[in-house]
């Protein structure tokens, strides 16, 4: 078993320019935000707690790039150059989820969660990246299939949400937001996506170690050190069952990853966690 | 000094060279000298999403500040390899994505123990040796404010010397985001100071020697700063660390730079 599991003609997601992505990336979007709408019509608090969570999971890009960059996966610069567009066209997402939220009175205080449970979670964040160092360095290449399928299951995840808050919005400039959002969005899941089943098709260790990986994530990224409560208000009341059906089922159609079931089962422990 | 990360990021964007008289490659070409000082520094920038994560393993991640400058300060660095590498192109000189990857597998030996050694010293130490990564990338930026204005001083051409502005002037904001965070950071705390002062003096190295041969790094540093105007730019950045808190006295980058046969006058009797 080589560790170069690609021959050096096959470029995984060959079709997706990444020259381009970079070259038309999307930066801020206050200008075309229409915040004055909020104030007249705001949205209703538990859309605006939604709103708040999501921005915060869509900076969440940093952090992702901190636990890939420790790994080979750092040394593809075609996959690097487009993570960097990536992390950049996410800020700006967040930044505009952010000036949303900000249009709205303040959620009262105590949503969040405990300073003894944050303290935790900030220590088990602490130490992982040492550990991911040690044993991605050791696994090699394959492990970069994981990382760009757990791209493509965050994006899918998240851009159904986005999708189910604007088709129950009767928010006009909401809508028109969230729409630019999806836009932006879009080529990220692409590039995650093909970029993954090339590498996927190639090599039936990364097929082993994805399924391992990621059944072992809790969706979306991020959400790990999020209130159940707020997750669960996206992966179970927002999201249809044939939503997550629907993401379970483009999992399934990358090489060698069916019947996972990543996005069912993530609704389930939020439930589970959130206690209803 | 303050630095607004918020208007920094609405700011950011990609360099530019469109607008450039390019053609002028043709008429006016450059030499091998800087053709190949070029390439290292093409080389340079589209590696610092490596450096990001060395920065990123530490937990100045948490940090929000820092994360929206580093994200578009990446971005930024990007862009500069991409110009440099059409400046290259039209020598018939490539950099692509593959070569880079090749450059990056080769050093896996040294990469892999980096991160490592960071992470654990990084969430020991914890703040404080997020003032030696801010100071650290401060040098870093000033040494490639430094080696962008010599460049356009050695080179008056039409379209490389404007890009070379353009791109220094980015390399400037990033010193200013570098500068502010580590001087903030060591005025809080002993410690940090020390630890600055000790990883600085003993471990600083030219960026891009750790990606590169011994040769181009002998190359660009003779190339930029031999002779008396190169030590004169080279002391004018060791005057900006040595402004640091707890700076005073170092000399880095003229310890880091003198071995290479720099055609200098003998070091002042300290
Ligand atoms: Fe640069
Ligand atoms: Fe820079």
């Amino acid at each position: 078993m080589t560790r170069q599991n690609l021959s050096p003609e096959v470029v995984p997601a060959a079709g997706f320019s990444v020259r381009e992505f970079a070259r038309t990336a999307h930066g801020s979007h206050r200008a075309s935000l229409d915040l004055d709408a909020y104030r007249e019509h705001p949205l209703d608090p538990d859309t605006v707690a939604i709103v708040d969570l999501l921005a915060r999971l869509e900076h969440g890009a940093l952090s992702y790039l901190r636990s890939v960059l420790v790994t080979p996966t750092h040394k593809d610069a075609r996959v690097t150059a487009f993570l960097v567009t990536w992390a950049y066209e996410k800020y700006w997402v967040a930044d505009a989820l952010e000036q949303v939220v900000a249009a709205h009175p303040a959620p009262q205080p105590g949503r969040g969660i405990s300073r003894t449970k944050r303290l935790r979670l900030g220590l088990a964040e602490r130490i992982e990246p040492i550990t991911e160092s040690v044993v991605a360095n050791l696994i090699g290449d394959d492990l970069i299939a994981t990382h760009t399928a757990a791209g493509a299951v965050d994006e899918w995840i998240t851009q159904a949400a986005f999708e189910q808050l604007r088709d129950r919005s009767p928010h006009p400039e909401f809508v028109a937001t969230l729409d630019r959002i999806l836009a932006v969005k879009r080529p990220h899941a692409a590039f995650f996506a093909a970029d993954a089943g090339d590498r996927l098709a190639a090599s039936p260790p990364a097929v082993r170690l994805a399924r391992r990986r990621l059944s072992r994530i809790t969706w979306p990224l991020g959400s790990a050190t999020e209130p159940p409560a707020l997750v669960a208000g996206i992966l179970d009341r927002l999201l249809p069952a044939s939503g997550l059906a629907l993401i379970d089922a483009r999992v399934d159609a990358l090489p060698g990853l069916a019947g996972l079931h990543l996005a069912s089962t993530a609704a389930q422990k939020a439930r589970k966690a959130a206690g209803r | 000094m303050a630095f607004d990360v918020d208007s920094y990021a609405e700011t950011s964007m990609g360099v530019t060279w469109q607008d450039l008289d390019f053609d002028s490659f043709g008429s006016q070409p450059l030499s091998q000298d800087t053709l190949r000082t070029l390439s290292y520094m093409c080389a340079v920038e589209y590696h610092t999403v490596c450096y990001l994560r060395d920065l990123l393993v530490t937990p100045s991640h948490k940090e929000r500040d820092v994360n929206a400058f580093m994200t578009m300060w990446n971005r930024e660095e990007y862009w500069h390899g991409e110009a440099l590498a059409a400046v290259l192109a039209r020598y018939g000189i490539t950099v692509d994505y593959d070569e880079l990857k090749a450059a990056r597998v080769k050093l896996e030996w040294r990469d892999k123990l980096a991160p490592l050694k960071q992470s654990i010293l990084g969430n020991i130490i914890g703040d404080d040796f997020v003032a030696v990564h801010m100071s650290w990338g401060a040098a870093n930026e000033w040494s490639a404010t430094a080696a962008y204005r010599r460049l356009a001083a050695l080179e008056q051409h039409p379209a490389l010397s404007p890009l070379l502005q353009r791109i220094g002037q980015q390399e400037t904001r990033h010193t200013a985001f570098y500068a502010t965070q580590a001087r903030k950071r060591l005025e809080k705390s002993k410690m940090a100071r020390t630890l600055t002062r000790l990883v600085l003096a003993k471990a600083w190295r030219p960026v891009g020697s750790s990606i590169s041969e011994p040769e181009d790094l002998d190359h660009v540093m003779r190339h930029l700063f031999s002779g008396p105007d190169g030590l004169a730019e080279i002391r004018r950045i060791d005057a900006n660390i040595a402004k640091l808190p707890g700076m005073e006295g170092l000399t880095i980058f003229e310890t880091a730079v003198r071995p290479h046969d720099m055609r200098w006058p003998a070091p002042d009797p300290a």
